[in-house]
């Protein structure tokens, strides 16, 4: 009995990640995509960035597992505290694009530089492996609706491990639609597809730090 | 001596004019099957603006033939059409609603127009979510024949025909800028970054990405300059205000001052996301501007009168226009040396440009005629109204 309700469990969560791995995909295309494009060509470069973005998101999942089998789903109820949350992430993210667009590098700002720099900044592996991690977190701690729905479920479960189990294979099933991201690493890499990805990335920190400031805002004058 | 040239160069010259009007013929008849519906409507102002309207294409497609220069007959049109678009539309909100503002819940109800712009947006949520963000039918019905599926394969199948081409011929919002440019006698500001024309391409990137994060047309809530003069959500909260203001804001200065300044289409060339999307076009459409390099004497004049900047001193010398080439004519006409030419893929460069330029003209002009014809028509009978001709 006991088997099989663990069964149950495990499947719910895989399906639950592979039917709402769209909208996840989704979400988090914005941020991945033109940070993706801003990297140096090349499949293997793409898996491992992707990785470590994962990596990072299934780190920001299992806190998140363990925070809400603690506190009880009224955490996720609680509109105030989820818009705390989502305010300071999305502003957080406008920052890490900001970063990564500009090339932000001893101080100098190098979005409109010439081509050599421009190249540079990706090169770096320091620079690469703080990028992946940055995004894969703050992604991963984004309160999209089924990361919610996740949380709820988790929440109600007897035991921490299972909680745990079940952001783990939740994750397994939302980042199988994440793969088709390596196919970026195709694409030739030019000077003019890296001052796309860029401007892309400075007009989406613009929207992200205009959400995060005006949730924040609404929460302050509100509250 | 001066009596034999003339009757050298009279027959001449109206032979010019018998073969300028025979090539017009089809474009005559194509009108006067594109209006045969508008003068079916009641009311002496509606036909008298049809007839005005269908003289003024045939006219300018007549000149076309007659001068063998393409931008500057096309130009008048296509600004004629931009300008007046506004008055027909804003006078049918005006009409139907009181005003241009629409209430959100009428929009959701999908009681606005379906626009082109939308269709790039529309993709990668239909592909995931199997649900379309624009509010609107996806089959025509009795009160609306414009439904999204209509107009999604007519845009498919234009694109198909004339690539790039929709944006000098199709796009009637493209006409205002195109008006604007035209009233400076020369430009104020002449130096471009060329790294300008790639932020299109980010625009896209950016309203395609977010618009399948947030499941809303992020172009048509927040960027699109022309809601301005066209329709735009109610301002009933901070978040409506500050869309109303980014809208003026981008039409006032991408529509308006710069194109003023610089004699060129502003918007198009460093900012539509659309634009860019078409240029995707051009590569399976089979016109393109060409440059002929044994004719060319490297001026560099075809680059100074493009009007969205596509083609440069480089693609001139490796041969042609850029990716985001409008097809607009301009630096076939300007060409002194006539070293940049009408051209078909696949067949070499000096192959007869003057029949590859009218086979591109003619699906051209049916386009504008179809688009365009029916908004001068319409544009010209709400001025009527205004003076009481009904």
């Amino acid at each position: 009995m006991a088997a099989a309700g663990f069964t149950g469990g495990v499947a719910e969560a895989l399906i639950l990640g592979l039917s709402t791995g769209p909208v996840c995909l989704a979400a988090c295309g914005p941020a991945v995509t033109p940070w993706l494009l801003t990297q140096p060509r090349g499949v293997r470069q793409h898996t491992w960035q992707l990785a470590l973005f994962l990596a990072a998101r299934l780190a920001a999942y299992l806190v998140f597992a363990c925070l809400v089998w603690a506190a009880g789903s009224a955490l996720l109820r609680a509109w105030s505290g989820r818009s705390w949350v989502t305010g300071a992430v999305d502003l957080l993210l406008a920052l890490v694009l900001v970063f990564y667009a500009a090339g932000w590098r001893g101080f100098h700002w190098r979005l409109w530089r010439p081509k050599q720099e421009l190249v540079r900044i990706g090169e770096s592996p320091r620079l690469l492996r703080g990028g992946a991690l940055a995004l894969g977190f703050l992604t991963g701690v984004n309160l999209c609706p089924p990361f919610v729905v996740a949380g709820v479920q988790a929440a109600g479960l007897e035991s921490l491990t299972r909680a745990l189990l079940f952001f783990l294979l939740f994750f397994v099933g939302t980042s199988v639609w994440f793969v088709p991201f390596v196919l970026l690493g195709f694409l030739r890499r030019s000077e003019n597809l890296l001052l796309v990805a860029r401007i892309t990335a400075v007009l989406l920190a613009c929207w992200y730090g205009y959400f995060g400031v005006s949730i924040l805002l609404e929460r302050i004058l509100y509250d | 001596m001066t009596s034999a040239s003339q009757t050298v160069t009279r027959p001449a010259a109206m032979r010019g004019v018998c073969r300028s009007l025979l090539l017009t013929l089809p474009i005559a008849l194509w009108t006067a099957l594109m209006f045969s519906r508008v003068f079916l409507m009641p009311g002496r102002a509606m036909h008298i603006a049809a007839v005005v309207a269908a003289v003024f294409t045939v006219f300018l497609f007549f000149k076309m033939m007659q001068t063998g220069e393409t931008h500057r007959w096309r130009r008048w049109f296509f600004a004629a059409v931009g300008w007046i678009f506004p008055v027909g539309f804003i006078a049918s909100l005006i009409q139907l609603r009181g005003s241009m503002d629409i209430p959100i819940e009428r929009m959701i109800g999908g009681d606005t127009p379906f626009c082109f712009m939308v269709t790039p947006m529309l993709m990668i949520p239909a592909a995931l979510g199997k649900t379309l963000i624009f509010p609107g039918s996806i089959l025509p019905t009795a009160s609306n024949p414009h439904s999204i599926a209509v107009m999604i394969g007519l845009w498919l199948a234009l694109s198909i025909v004339l690539g790039k081409g929709w944006c000098a011929y199709g796009c009637f919002f493209g006409g205002i800028e195109e008006g604007f440019a035209a009233f400076a006698k020369r430009p104020r500001i002449r130096k471009f970054d060329p790294r300008l024309r790639m932020i299109p391409w980010a625009v896209l990137l950016f309203v395609v990405l977010l618009s399948a994060a947030i499941y809303e047309p992020v172009y048509c809530m927040w960027l699109c300059p022309f809601k301005a003069v066209t329709e735009f959500p109610a301002v009933r909260s901070v978040e409506t205000a500050l869309q109303f203001v980014v809208f003026v804001a981008l039409f006032a200065g991408l529509v308006v001052v710069l194109p003023f300044l610089t004699k060129k289409r502003t918007q198009c060339a460093f900012f539509c996301p659309f634009g860019a999307f078409q240029s995707i076009f051009n590569k399976v459409n089979i016109f393109e501007i060409r440059v002929n390099r044994e004719k060319c004497k490297d001026c560099n004049v075809c680059s100074t009168v493009c009007p969205t900047q596509a083609i440069s001193r480089e693609s001139a010398k490796e041969g042609g226009a850029l990716m985001n080439c409008m097809k607009c004519g301009a630096c076939v006409d300007a060409c002194k040396s006539k070293a940049a030419v009408w051209h078909i893929k696949g067949t070499g460069v000096d192959v007869k440009p003057e029949r590859a330029r009218l086979m591109f003209l003619y699906g051209a002009w049916a386009v504008a005629t179809m688009f365009g014809g029916s908004i001068l028509a319409n544009g010209i009978a709400t001025i009527l109204h205004f003076m009481h001709v009904s």
